[in-house]
């Protein structure tokens, strides 16, 4: 990462316009409309409620445009020198409200915790299928985060027969460091954080909020919990509570700091640790879940697409500032 | 259901919709149409960007004035410096550098509104030429391993001035991507004994299903494992590491696969923003070239990255690299 100190900007240089407002009656999350969507996969509803009726408070869907399908197999094969299989997995759509709001950030913090209890059963569920190894969780915000344009809140999971290229990395590297001090590198980063306090946005019950000291982007912005474990899922029901008041404050400092801007974030958490030769034994110590929030403020040219560095234009340490000193 | 390709030589999987591609009306991109202004790059405008580094221009004509087809400044906001040593240092856990290396902007040719494909073959032929000097002379540096040559058009692909530029950047270090292309041809060079470039060449050729256009020295075609519609690779069919060892016939065979394949595209795609890279062997000893093989890499921006992207490196590309390579083969010139 280049953190471009010279041609550095100003947080406020970033603070957008807002957006547009849009014609809901169209809208196919919301209640009313269960039968513009596939045929639910879960969903929290009274016992009252019948399937795919209306009364739910959070459901989830298969996307109708899905890049990958549970049913068939995968069929590994070549195609000259190009390996191919077939497109298996799942991909579902978390409609996180039935109310037609756009951004996580103004759901209730209850209703947030619905939707994160929702995120750690959907992995639990789709863990039991052996074929899949990695579960994504992931919100598009917004038309310049990859989103369409319906505006009602909800995010995403896709499950995969193969471990992502990223994830493998990442995981490598926790496992490096580990190897070499014994310790895991996302639990040192978080005390030297605390020890420095500059990129620290918010520090609260068992979670801290830090502008990363290598950020690619403007305002990215990483949720860690303190307690360490690899795996997103190990969290009780207390830690959740936490979690979503602290991703709450975060996306409202951001909604409010800039103008509601267009953002991503993806849950990151270890892959499924099925016992079988080569697993991989240390990774429940070496690995640390956590949330990558990255605001879509900036346009990807020539230069970060070729070498794989990032170019920031802003110093992570001036954009924790502005945030934690944002009023919500 | 959609299919899940490997590319052969960094080993990303990418997910291809093969059942329901995209055909090029269903993308809502960004439209760039150049508003005009006062231009830095333009004639008589010389004055505003840092002393030219090299140039062509007309003889008789002075330095930084008027006269020239193609100029090369220094970037007046570089991401890296060219002056001082290397400086790699701890803070805590965390490692950092300063930012050593040269940033260099090429002004094409002096026309503010005229994109390769509106420019004549000799003109992009002397702008290829001066891309290759200038890797050329910086590769004598030894403090630098990597040069990327990048082109950012239009606003959407992250250009912040309209008049048509191409960026060199030398790097102390070869940076993650390109590394991750070098380990994997070398990996497959040392189990098959072949370049992996030269195979996928053979291969496409072969398929004819991809290819778009070839020519004695080139061919442009819509790779297997896109990551996003309508890519387009331009490969030298010889092998060959290095961009900037071009001869003369290679540079002309070039400037014309360039020019009509980007014509190509923006006949399909009305006022698209693209980016291309040319991928080239590191310099200084930091690797063989004869696993590595040159070539230049074409990205519409039709679409934006989303978070599942980022998260993972895994791409989805809504249409096929097949359908792409169809129209782009139906465009009549």
């Amino acid at each position: 990462m280049i953190i471009a100190t010279e041609r550095a900007r100003r947080p406020d240089q970033f603070v957008g316009k807002l957006k547009d407002q849009e014609d809901q009656s169209v809208c196919p999350f919301c209640e009313g409309r269960e039968a513009g969507t596939p045929p639910e996969i879960y969903a929290i509803r009274p016992r009252s409620s019948t399937r795919n009726g209306t009364g739910w408070d959070l459901r989830v869907v298969p996307s109708i445009s899905p890049f990958l399908r549970v049913e068939g197999d995968l069929e590994r094969r070549g195609n000259g020198i190009y390996d191919v299989m077939n497109g298996l997995g799942a991909h579902e759509v978390v409609v996180e409200t039935n109310q037609h709001i756009a951004n996580m950030a103004d759901l209730s913090e209850e209703q947030i915790t619905k939707v994160l209890n929702c995120y750690s059963d959907r992995i639990v569920d789709l863990e039991r299928d052996t074929r899949l190894k990695y579960v994504l969780v992931f919100k598009n915000y917004g038309q310049g985060s990859g989103s369409t344009g319906i505006k009602h809140a909800r995010s995403q999971l896709i499950a995969t027969p193969v471990n992502p290229k990223r994830v493998k990395e990442e995981l490598a590297g926790a496992r490096l460091y580990y190897e070499y001090h014994e310790r895991c590198v996302f639990c040192d980063l978080i005390q030297q954080e605390l020890a420095q306090k500059e990129r620290v946005i918010l520090d609260f019950n068992g979670f801290v909020a830090v502008s990363p000291f290598a950020s690619r982007f403007p305002f990215e912005t990483w949720i860690l919990p303190k307690q360490h474990c690899c795996d997103y899922t190990c969290m009780d029901a207390e830690s959740r509570k936490n979690l979503s008041r602290v991703l709450k404050a975060v996306l409202l400092k951001l909604k409010i700091g800039l103008n509601d801007p267009d953002y991503n974030y993806v849950i990151h958490t270890a892959p499924f640790r099925r016992q079988k030769v080569g697993y991989w034994k240390t990774i429940d110590h070496d690995y640390h879940w956590h949330i990558e929030i990255m605001p879509r403020l900036t346009k990807m040219a020539g230069f970060e697409w070729g070498t794989g560095f990032y170019i920031c234009p802003l110093p992570p340490e001036d954009t924790a500032k502005f945030l934690r000193e944002v009023q919500i | 259901m959609g299919e899940l390709r490997r590319d052969p030589v960094v080993g990303r999987w990418v997910i291809v919709d093969i059942e329901n591609p995209k055909k090029p009306a269903d993308f809502g991109y960004e439209q760039y149409i150049p508003q005009g202004g006062l231009c830095p790059f333009c004639y008589g405008n010389e004055f505003m960007t840092p002393p030219e580094i090299n140039c062509f221009r007309d003889p008789g004509t002075g330095a930084n004035t008027p006269g020239w087809q193609v100029r090369v400044v220094a970037n007046k906001f570089p991401a890296l410096q060219i002056e001082g040593d290397l400086d790699r240092r701890g803070l805590g856990i965390y490692d950092m550098s300063n930012g050593v290396g040269a940033h260099e902007v090429l002004i094409e040719s002096p026309y503010h509104n005229k994109d390769i494909p509106e420019l004549l073959e000799q003109e992009i032929q002397a702008y290829l030429k001066m891309c290759c000097l200038r890797a050329a002379d910086l590769k004598k540096d030894s403090r630098f391993k990597y040069i990327m040559i990048f082109r950012n058009y239009g606003s959407a692909a992250g250009a912040s001035l309209e008049h048509p530029h191409t960026q060199l950047v030398a790097l102390p270090m070869v940076p993650k991507n390109p590394l991750e292309e070098i380990h994997g041809s070398r990996d497959y060079y040392n189990y098959r004994e072949r370049c992996i470039f030269c195979d996928i060449i053979r291969q496409e050729i072969q398929d004819k299903t991809r290819v778009i256009l070839e020519n004695k020295y080139f061919i442009s075609f819509c790779p297997f494992v896109s990551r996003f519609p309508f890519e387009i690779m331009i490969m030298p069919k010889q092998h060959s590491g290095y961009f900037c060892q071009m001869s003369e016939d290679e540079i002309s065979a070039l400037a014309q696969i360039l020019k009509d394949t980007l014509a190509k595209l923006k006949k399909v795609f009305e006022n698209l923003s693209y980016n291309y890279i040319i991928h080239s062997a590191p310099i200084n000893g930091e690797a063989d070239v004869e696993y590595y093989h040159w070539h230049i890499e074409i990205m519409p921006k039709l679409t934006q990255v989303a978070g599942f992207e980022w998260g993972t490196g895994f791409y989805l590309d809504s249409t096929s690299p097949e359908l792409a390579a169809q129209y782009l083969k139906a465009v009549k010139d």
